[in-house]
């Protein structure tokens, strides 16, 4: 006798096998998706992006002498210049986070406090660089700030040699945009093939009778859920590892596969399927509840930082995000993936368990096994 | 327990089903009206009725899919209210639900062993399809099969354990006359093996080919029960002689000497029999041109009998 566990779980993986609708969701889709934008926003410009902070600010407004030094870098044309605000104390945390989802790479540049004055006074100022020298840039970068910042010494008149340049190594992870957004397209595929998984087994199969001839059989509802869980396992399994694939054969995204990983991709596949079944038992028809399927999922991919990050959302936005079961699984997965921030990717993967937890029970409870 | 049950041991019994005063309300709406029958083993029984008569909801409570909310029903002994029963009558039935499809994207055999895997014991799938007369489509994908062939699979699927006693609800609705008459030859094939088929219909000929019992359902209650030929017998009415092609010529004719001759929709007239009769009309036609007539007895049909018993045709209301 064959476990009736296996023979649902192999049932529903011939099924999807054998749609090329299916394989083009689950994998042509994503992967299009990740060719797609990396190319839109992997190359990024030819300028260098620099995060600039002028903290030498009278009333708001740039004193004369660190005025001048920028424009003098923005007329070299190499740069494209960020501006961290004045009163960021800790700017490089600032840079940080702005830079990874940007696709930036991680320079600042400081003019400090006094510098319009020390300059005045003919004393001896200094801007800071920051800058990881592994960054492929680095070397042109700040052979341009340095020679910027000798032109324009040069050009004060009364106090050449006044000026300093000071590099200051940072290390940097510089995370691109691709490897932000591979992350987020794993989430994205789990969600999707998770809700449309479980609306169409439990919502159509139950159309086609295929549900109530089963619960005529010894078959119980338990074992039919854990046969749709253990496919979407499976499932979500090869999508993290075609993705993860192609990210690294055609980008070289380098992921790190660790225990939150495994438990993040655990949870996906109770927590997705678990909305797709309350989805199914809400709206009967399989037909409607596929509507209802994408009307709850394309937003959430949106809101959840999947494509960007949610940085750029309004804050309204930003506090419906915190909703999204979505949001958890995209953080979790970049933490453990991509950041290496297993403090981060641990609170995301046990919120994403308690609500798998949680959706999957609800999806058991209210499922109709027999009739009435 | 109730006493109008006879006590049988579990599973020996030749009561494959026994229905006792069973009754089915949604709400206000009673679908099952306090309905008793029995079924014997090796027994064809066809539950005979048109659309929401309550035909599936009966079935289903039989197959332990709904809750009855009065009498009782015991399926091959067990009782269907009672849930350490209803894990040994799903052990032992075969199940075809009214408009049941097969999983799209399996093939035959592929399909049949998936049901058969829910089972302890299932039997070769090779020849359940040679039963079913699928051989050359065994590698089909359910999908692509036409609605006479996915319905052949649906029976083989429920036939899948093995089981005591098969229920079939309305396996022929919805297919073309030739389709019909495949899956008819099936269950024929169950009844010359000895199988104990539960079978729902609106088809007053399916029921009268197939069945050897046949029980009328309307409104939820059982409005007549027998063998066809006892249903037609007692609620048939009279035979009919008629005369094809006799056409409004021979109605004016025949109407003085058999006041209560009709024209038939194609042309053809009927004269409602009485014992004995038979010959003098005979007689008397021999003597007008129709005599070179064709000339039939007709046997009235179960038609007739739910037409006598509620003054409906099932057919108008069937789809
Ligand atoms: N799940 C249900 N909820 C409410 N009413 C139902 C349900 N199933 C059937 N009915 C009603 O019960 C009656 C009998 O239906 P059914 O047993 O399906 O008849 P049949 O199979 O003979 O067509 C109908 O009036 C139908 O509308
Ligand atoms: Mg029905």
């Amino acid at each position: 006798m064959r476990s009736r566990i296996y023979t649902i779980i192999s049932g529903h993986f011939k099924s999807w096998y054998r749609s090329k609708s299916n394989i083009f969701w689950t994998i042509a889709f994503p992967l299009l998706l990740i060719v797609l934008f990396g190319a839109i926003f992997g190359s990024g410009s030819t300028k260098f992006d620099l995060y600039l902070q002028n903290q030498d600010l009278n009333a708001n407004v740039p004193t004369y002498y660190s005025q001048g030094y920028i424009t003098v870098l923005n007329n070299t044309r190499a740069f494209n210049l960020h501006m961290v605000p004045a009163e960021q104390p800790d700017p490089l945390t600032y840079v940080k986070n702005d830079a990874q989802p940007h696709n930036r790479g991680q320079r600042l540049l400081v003019l400090p406090l006094g510098f319009n004055q020390t300059l005045k006074n003919g004393g001896n100022a200094t801007v800071q660089l920051y800058m990881d020298q592994s960054d492929q840039a680095s070397a042109s970068l700040a052979g341009i700030v340095r020679s910027v910042t000798i032109s324009y010494a040069a050009s004060i008149a009364g106090s050449p040699n006044h000026l300093f340049l000071q590099q200051v190594g940072i290390v940097t992870r510089n995370i691109r945009y691709i490897d932000f957004f591979i992350p987020g397209v794993i989430g994205m595929t789990l969600l999707t093939t998770g809700v449309f998984g479980a609306v169409n087994t439990n919502g159509r199969y139950r159309e086609l009778k295929i549900i109530k001839k089963l619960a005529t059989t010894p078959l119980s509802k338990i074992e039919w859920i854990l046969g749709m869980v253990g496919y979407q396992l499976i499932l979500a399994t090869i999508s993290l590892v075609v993705i993860l694939f192609f990210g690294y054969a055609i980008f070289g995204v380098t992921a790190t596969i660790d225990i939150y990983t495994v438990g993040l991709v655990v949870a996906a596949s109770l927590l997705f399927p678990g909305i797709g079944m309350v989805l199914a038992n809400f709206v009967k028809e399989a037909e409607s509840a596929d509507a209802a399927a994408n009307a709850i999922t394309f937003p959430m991919m949106f809101l959840a930082g999947t494509f960007w990050s949610r940085e750029s959302l309004p804050d309204i936005m930003k506090i419906i995000a915190k909703f999204m079961p979505l949001t958890y699984v995209n953080d979790g997965l970049r933490d453990a993936l991509i950041y290496a921030e297993p403090a981060q990717a641990l609170t995301n993967t046990l919120i994403a368990l308690g609500l798998a937890a949680f959706f999957i029970a609800l999806g058991s409870v209210l499922m109709n096994w027999k009739e009435e | 327990m109730s006493d109008n049950l006879p006590a049988s041991l579990p599973g020996q019994s030749d009561r494959v089903v026994q229905v006792d005063k069973l009754s089915k309300k949604y709400g206000d709406n009673v679908a099952v009206n306090g309905i008793s029958f029995n079924l014997t083993k090796g027994e064809v029984f066809a539950f005979l009725g048109p659309n929401g008569a309550g035909k599936t909801t009966t079935v289903e409570i039989l197959e332990c899919l709904r809750n009855p909310t009065g009498g009782r029903a015991r399926v091959l002994g067990y009782d269907v209210s009672k849930r350490s029963d209803q894990a040994e009558i799903r052990k032992r039935i075969g199940v075809l639900p009214q408009d049941f499809n097969a999983i799209d994207r399996l093939t035959v055999r592929e399909n049949i062993n998936y049901f058969g895997a829910m089972f302890k014991h299932q039997l070769d799938a090779d020849k359940l399809i040679e039963l079913v007369d699928l051989k050359d489509k065994r590698d089909e994908q359910f999908k692509k099969l036409s609605g006479g062939l996915k319905q052949r699979v649906g029976l083989a699927v429920s036939l899948v354990n093995d089981p005591d006693v098969v229920f079939l609800d309305e396996p022929t609705t919805g297919l073309d006359p030739r389709a019909r008459r495949d899956v008819w030859g099936v269950i024929e094939r169950l009844k010359s093996q000895g199988k104990t088929v539960f079978l729902t219909t609106h088809y007053m000929d399916e029921a009268e080919y197939l069945a050897d019992i046949v029980s009328i359902i309307d409104h939820g209650q059982i409005i007549a029960s027998g063998t066809s030929d006892q249903l037609i017998d007692t609620h048939g009415g009279k035979k009919t002689l008629i005369i094809r092609d006799a056409g409004e010529e021979g109605l004016k004719q025949l109407l003085p000497g058999f006041p209560k001759a009709e024209l038939r929709n194609a042309g053809d007239i009927a004269i409602p029999l009485h014992n004995g009769e038979l010959t003098n009309i005979l007689m008397s036609l021999a003597q007008t041109p129709l005599h070179d007539k064709e000339i039939e007895v007709r046997r009235p049909t179960l038609d007739d009998v739910f037409l006598n018993l509620t003054g409906r045709r099932v057919s108008e209301e069937g789809n």
